[in-house]
């Protein structure tokens, strides 16, 4: 590739787009968190992913503005809130869904976590609020301007530095979880064989219940950090379509069976994404892509990766 | 006559609706080795799974120094001190022989670090290679880190099911002799096994055959009946 020197704009080629694929890749991050959580115990894609940080999202909504019957609370306990229905429902999709099909092929339960996608969206739509709208950021729940600095003319958000905090607390904590504590250890050796685990005395249905409130909580923060605008939104199902559709590619990318995988995995995408989206007019000859190239770049390098490394970057057999 | 620790009472159990136990009855004294032979299918791993509460009991009583252990989970059973080194050696092979080990103590952290030093007397091997993770051991040592797991507990019964399968005769003769001290350490143990080179090291012997026990007695009156030779010629 030649890059014509004269005419490449590092503002517009390479800060813009360095800028928002890793917002967005710290999203696809926080997402693949809980999907691959739940994958190394499990052994299941979980769809219903998405639903949880919707939930997330619509209930820290209700409570931040006071819609309804719901009672506004300033806007940390609205989140917090938020927060904990996505736990909820992540433990009540374990207790009546997962667990009574958990001797069933993996795939029986896969088709399950579709159906609890389903079924919340629906839920969703039956409540009444304005369902295009969004949360606050959290510079406006503060009232602070909305972006921290300038780089090259380029803005950087609060919310898109929030995400990347958060995203690096999550990644390293969940990383500290499952090196030194006994429920991450547990997790893992039902994770490896749950015969095994039932055999030492674990209880493999708590295990199952805490893996599960895990993830509904990374879930659940997902949320309410992405239900922001411009793009975010609390319409139901926001979080099952394409979001999840990239997260479920970042959390492959990074390796299934890899924590600090998926946060590699999310920013790598995020930032092809971006990168691809870029102007490519000082390139010879690409300045006449499709608009969606991105999702063909990142189709090409995941199946590079998937091609080279199976397991994906940091994953392994496990 | 030292009372029975562990009694089995006409015993049922089985696999979704196919029977495998028809009723099976023992008991083991404590601070003794049984040995439990037959052929595949024949139930033995049934009955061990069945004490430590992996399957559903169907019919029948488990008695653990008096106390019934029907309908208790894993987790009270192995609390009350009975601890299964299961068929295939079931080590976690993506964690460390230590983590392994420390899982073995999961329901009694207060007797970890004692329990990892005795292992280690029993195991040198395993103290070598407590950072390895348990997928890269040998056979052998994987063998040696099940039971090595099960003893993690401090069990007043150690069920061990086909210790010596896949194992070279040596190292075969290396684990019965560890069984052997761990029984003399106090520990009773019940050994599901195929090799009768386990017998020297046992006080009872039991024989089972299509679900039921056919032989229950001292090892050595085994030979002498020939019920051996009828557990595995039929």
């Amino acid at each position: 590739m030649h890059v014509v020197a004269d005419t490449f704009s590092p503002q517009l080629h390479l800060v813009t787009p360095l800028i928002s694929g890793l917002a967005d890749g710290a999203a696809y991050g926080l997402f693949g968190l809980g999907l691959v959580l739940l994958y190394k115990s499990n052994r299941i894609f979980n769809f219903a992913q998405g639903e949880f940080a919707t939930v997330a999202a619509i209930v820290a909504f209700l409570f931040d503005r006071g819609v309804g019957w719901v009672p506004k609370v300033p806007y940390f306990i609205a989140i917090t809130f938020g927060v904990l229905a996505a736990v909820l429902v992540a433990m009540a999709t374990e207790r009546l869904v997962i667990r009574p099909l958990f001797h069933r092929p993996r795939v029986v339960l896969v088709v399950a976590t579709v159906g609890v996608a389903l079924f919340l969206v629906g839920v969703e739509g039956l409540l009444p609020y304005p369902q295009t709208a969004s949360l606050r950021t959290i510079s406006d729940a503060l009232g602070v301007r909305s972006y921290l600095t300038q780089v090259d003319g380029v803005v950087v958000l609060d919310q898109d530095v929030a995400k990347l905090i958060v995203l690096a607390v999550l990644a390293v904590l969940a990383f500290l979880f499952f090196r030194y504590t006994h429920t991450g250890t547990a997790i893992l050796a039902v994770s490896q064989d749950a015969t095994a685990a039932r055999v030492v005395g674990i209880s493999v249905e708590r295990v199952s219940m805490a893996t599960w409130a895990i993830a509904g909580f990374l879930g659940g923060v997902a949320g309410v950090l992405l239900a922001v605008p411009p793009s975010g939104s609390v319409t139901p199902g926001a979080f099952t379509g394409l979001t999840l559709v990239v997260a479920f590619s970042a959390a492959v990318l990074g390796g299934m069976t890899s924590l600090p995988g998926a946060f590699v995995g999310g920013i790598l995408i995020g930032l092809i994404n971006a990168f691809a989206n870029a102007d490519h007019s000082f390139v010879p000859g690409l300045n006449s892509l499709p608009t969606s190239q991105a999702e063909v770049a990142v189709a090409l390098v995941l199946l590079l990766v998937l091609l080279v490394r199976p397991r994906g970057l940091l994953g392994r057999e496990a | 006559m030292t009372a029975a620790l562990l009694e089995v009472e006409d015993l049922r159990a089985g696999y979704g609706s196919v029977p495998v136990l028809q009723g099976v009855s023992f008991s083991v004294a404590e601070g003794e080795t049984a040995v439990m032979f037959g052929l595949n299918g024949a139930g033995k791993s049934t009955t061990v799974n069945t004490i430590a509460g992996l399957l559903k009991t169907w019919g029948g009583q488990v008695r653990f120094d008096g106390s019934p252990l029907t309908g208790l989970s894993t987790t009270e059973i192995v609390k009350r001190g009975i601890s299964l080194s299961p068929e295939g050696r079931r080590v976690f092979p993506q964690l460390s022989v230590r983590t392994n080990l420390e899982l073995g103590s999961w329901t009694r952290r207060s007797v970890q670090k004692e329990q990892m030093a005795k292992v280690f007397s029993y195991f040198p091997r395993l103290e070598e290679r407590v950072d390895q993770l348990a997928g890269t051991l040998s056979g052998g040592e994987q063998q040696m880190l099940a039971i090595g797991r099960a003893l993690m507990s401090k069990p007043r019964l150690l069920l061990i099911d086909e210790a010596s399968l896949g194992l070279s005769p040596k190292l075969t003769q290396t684990v019965f002799q560890v069984v052997d001290q761990i029984n003399d350490d106090g520990t009773t143990v019940v050994i599901v096994e195929q090799n009768v080179g386990v017998l020297p090291y046992a006080d009872q012997a039991l024989v089972m055959q299509k679900g039921t026990i056919t032989f229950d007695g001292r090892g050595s009156d085994l030979h002498e009946t020939g019920d051996l030779r009828a557990a595995y010629l039929g």
